[in-house]
C-alpha cells in the first residue's frame, strides 16, 4: 500500500499536479486579496519548494517532470512581440525619450546597485552576478558566468529583483505622480523585467508593450556592452 | 490558436540557429522576439496568433515561477553576503523605478511640447 502511494507521489504526473495546483491557488489568493506582495510567481515558486520538501521529491528530478510546462517559456517569450507589435505606432513616436531612459535608467541601475553592495563588502563574483539582477532570466544566467560570477545565484537575484520590484513599483510611482501607461510600462520593465511585465499586463496592452520593450531592450544592451565595460575597466586597472 | 503556437516555436527555433551561429550573448527567445516582430512588421498579426499570445502570457506567471525554484540550490552564497546584496537591490530599486518613471513622462511631455 505505501510502496503504490510513493510510486504515484514520485510520478511525473505528481509533479506537474504540484506545479498546476501551486498556480492555481496563488493566482485565486492574488485575486482575492488583491495584495501585491502575494505575487503569483512568488507565491507558487514557495508552494512548489514547499511541496517538494513534502513529498521528498528529488529537485533534478522535478525540474526535468515539468518540463512540459516548463518549455512554454520560450514560445511565451516570442509572444511579447505581438503588444510590442500593436503599440508600434506608439513606440516609434517615442523612440527618443525610449533610448534615453534605457541608457540613463539602466546605467544607474548598475552603477547604484554596485555602489551599494561594494560599500557592504560583498565580493566580486558576488558584484559580477549582482549586475545581472535586472536582466530578464535567459539573458542574465549566461552573463553572469560570462563576467565571472555564479549562475545559479544570478538565477535568484534575478527572481528576488523581480518580485521585489513588482511589490514596489506601484507605491513608488504614485508617490512621484507617474501614470502614462507608457512610463509606468518602461519602469516595470527596467526594474522588474518578465515579473513586472506581467503585472504590466495586468495595467493595460500599452503599459505592457512598453514593459516588454524595455526588457528586451535592456536585456539586448546589457548582454552587448556590459562584458566590454567589464573588459575595460580590468584593462584600466592593469594599466593602472 | 495551434498554428499561432507553431509560430511561435519556429520562430525560437530560428532564434536557437541564429544564436549558434552569430549571437551566443542573446537567448534564443529574445532572438525569436525579435524576428517575429519584424515578420508582423511585413503583414498584420493572424488571428490564430493572437489567441496563442493572449493565452501563453495568461500564465506567464507560471512559467517564470519553475525556474525561480532553483533558489533551493542558490541558496548558501545568498545567505552568507544576505546584508550587501539585500541592500544592492533594495536601493537601486529604491532609487531607479522612480528615476525611469519619471525620466520617460518629462522626456514625453518634453516632445510633445516641441511638436
Amino acid at each position: 500500500m505505501t510502496d503504490a502511494l510513493l510510486q504515484v507521489a514520485h510520478a511525473p504526473l505528481t509533479a506537474i499536479a504540484l506545479t498546476l495546483a501551486a498556480f492555481v491557488f496563488a493566482l485565486w489568493l492574488y485575486r482575492r486579496t488583491g495584495w501585491l506582495v502575494l505575487q503569483p510567481v512568488l507565491i507558487t515558486m514557495l508552494l512548489i519548494i514547499a511541496g517538494i520538501r513534502l513529498l521528498q521529491l528529488d529537485y533534478a528530478a522535478y525540474r526535468e517532470a515539468v518540463v512540459p510546462i516548463a518549455w512554454l517559456l520560450g514560445p511565451t517569450t516570442v509572444a511579447l512581440a505581438v503588444p510590442l507589435y500593436r503599440n508600434l505606432r506608439r513606440i516609434r513616436a517615442n523612440l527618443w525619450p525610449v533610448m534615453v531612459t534605457l541608457l540613463v535608467g539602466g546605467i544607474a541601475i548598475v552603477a547604484i546597485t554596485l555602489l551599494t553592495a561594494g560599500l557592504l563588502g560583498a565580493d566580486l563574483p558576488v558584484l559580477m552576478t549582482l549586475v545581472t539582477k535586472s536582466v530578464t532570466m535567459p539573458i542574465a544566467m549566461p552573463l553572469a558566468e560570462q563576467l565571472g560570477g555564479l549562475a545559479a545565484l544570478a538565477a535568484v537575484l534575478v527572481m528576488l529583483t523581480g518580485v521585489l520590484g513588482t511589490v514596489m513599483l506601484p507605491p513608488l510611482l504614485k508617490l512621484t505622480g507617474v501614470v502614462h501607461p507608457a512610463a509606468r510600462g518602461m519602469a516595470y520593465g527596467m526594474n522588474a523585467h518578465a515579473v513586472g511585465t506581467a503585472r504590466a499586463l495586468e495595467e493595460g496592452d500599452e503599459c505592457a508593450a512598453f514593459a516588454a520593450l524595455a526588457m528586451g531592450a535592456l536585456g539586448v544592451l546589457t548582454a552587448l556592452l556590459l562584458p566590454a565595460a567589464v573588459i575595460g575597466w580590468r584593462w584600466l586597472g592593469a594599466l593602472g | 490558436m495551434l498554428k499561432g503556437l507553431l509560430l511561435l516555436v519556429v520562430m525560437q527555433a530560428m532564434g536557437a540557429l541564429l544564436q549558434a551561429l552569430w549571437l551566443p550573448m542573446l537567448p534564443a527567445p529574445v532572438i525569436g522576439l525579435l524576428l517575429l516582430a519584424l515578420l508582423v512588421l511585413l503583414g498584420r498579426i493572424p488571428e490564430s496568433l493572437e489567441q496563442a499570445s493572449a493565452a501563453l502570457l495568461g500564465y506567464l506567471p507560471l512559467m517564470l515561477a519553475i525556474p525561480a525554484t532553483g533558489i533551493v540550490l542558490g541558496g548558501d552564497v545568498l545567505l552568507a553576503q544576505l546584508p550587501a546584496i539585500g541592500a544592492g537591490l533594495v536601493v537601486s530599486l529604491l532609487l531607479c523605478i522612480p528615476l525611469c518613471g519619471v525620466l520617460m513622462q518629462r522626456l514625453m511631455a518634453g516632445q510633445r511640447e516641441d511638436d
